[in-house]
């Protein structure tokens, strides 16, 4: 039996997307069973940053509908051994996800996965509900920004009222992903740090994602960053699988990054 | 704010961020918690005003994994 997580946010452009596929892909190459799926009906982008786009024919809410069956909708990962994907609809209103239809989806996807992801929305709406409900843990996304951790806050707050679990007064596991951090603001005073995150959060930390210009490039390509192996953001993802692995390793010392982030000594400690 | 901010008088961005946004989600974790808050307020101002002169009642929420709290700032009419 499969894990549902939830990778959320609240606000939109944290990069909750960027995750899901980074986490997914690095998951896959760990040797795990992985599908990612898009829950932002209508505003379908997860396709573009896996790079499977062009290998559409169905999607999740022809699933839910009975235009095609699962199998048809879950497109295999060629390039990365045990990676699936299922789009969005792009075509579809946003308010069309049915609570029963999901339900019935993510568990037929649970009995054939190791790790369901669900990309989850921003915002706060029915769509965003549907895709914490049956979370057996959560992944909230934020960036060091006031309006970013604001809306974590937020969505926080829901998971541990809306869930299922939490309506069977279960606790869904939450972890918080700093994505974007510059180090060099955060030494300059001009940027929360991760530890003033997580203590307005009071959740535990999973990843500290570096803002790098090689997201930029790799989303360009349609190719998650954990592919590159030099790249810090691709490290940070592949610990962060780790991580949901259960395996204890320490958080990416952004130090080593020659020069730049050398004098950041003790950021991370 | 750190000691040598706090020393040379100026406030670095960061701790503005930092305080602003406590302030903020201090009252609006109270307000997700309870759905009629505005509601409970105004009660518990009506039970106050018996014994004393009370111009507002602020509610703010203070919890992490051990322990949740509600706190209640009566505010006193001079």
């Amino acid at each position: 039996m499969g894990k549902i997580i939830t990778i959320t946010s609240g606000k939109g452009g944290v990069g909750k997307s960027t995750t899901t596929a980074n986490i997914a892909t690095a998951l896959a190459k760990e040797g795990k069973k992985v599908v990612a799926i898009d829950f932002d009906i209508g505003l379908r982008n997860l396709d573009m940053i896996l790079g499977l786009e062009n290998r559409i024919v169905y999607d999740v809410v022809d699933v839910m509908e009975g235009n095609c069956n699962l199998a048809q909708a879950v497109i295999k990962d060629k390039k990365t051994n045990g990676l699936h994907f299922i789009p969005a609809s792009q075509t579809k209103d946003k308010d069309i996800l049915d609570k029963d239809k999901v339900k019935k989806l993510l568990e037929d996807l649970k009995q054939e996965f190791d790790y369901v992801l669900v990309d989850s929305p921003a915002g706060i709406e029915s769509g965003f509900e549907h895709s914490i409900f049956l979370a057996d843990r959560a992944i909230i996304v934020t960036t060091p920004e006031i309006s970013a951790v604001r809306d974590a806050d937020r969505v926080i707050g829901i998971i541990d009222a809306k869930s299922q679990k939490a309506i069977n007064g279960e606790e869904v596991e939450k972890h918080i992903v700093v994505n974007r951090i510059k180090p060099e603001l955060v030494e300059k005073g001009d940027m929360l740090s991760v530890e003033d995150v997580l203590h307005i959060l009071s959740l535990p930390l999973i990843g500290v994602v570096p803002d790098t210009e090689e997201i930029v490039s790799s989303t360009n390509l349609g190719e998650p960053i954990v592919h590159n192996e030099k790249s810090m953001a691709g490290e940070a993802f592949r610990r962060i699988a780790k991580r949901i692995e259960g395996e204890e390793i320490p958080l990416l010392d952004l130090k080593s990054n020659n020069g730049f982030f050398a004098k950041l000594k003790g950021l991370f400690k | 704010m750190s000691f040598f901010s706090s020393l040379f008088g100026k406030k670095k961005s960061s701790d503005v961020a930092k305080d602003r946004l406590m302030m903020m989600l201090e009252y609006e974790r109270a307000s997700t918690k309870i759905n009629n808050i505005d509601e409970m307020k105004k009660d518990i101002i009506d039970v106050i005003r018996k014994y004393v002169k009370v111009k507002d009642v602020n509610i703010k929420n203070h919890s992490n994994q051990d322990f949740e709290a509600l706190e209640l700032e009566i505010i006193l009419d001079k």
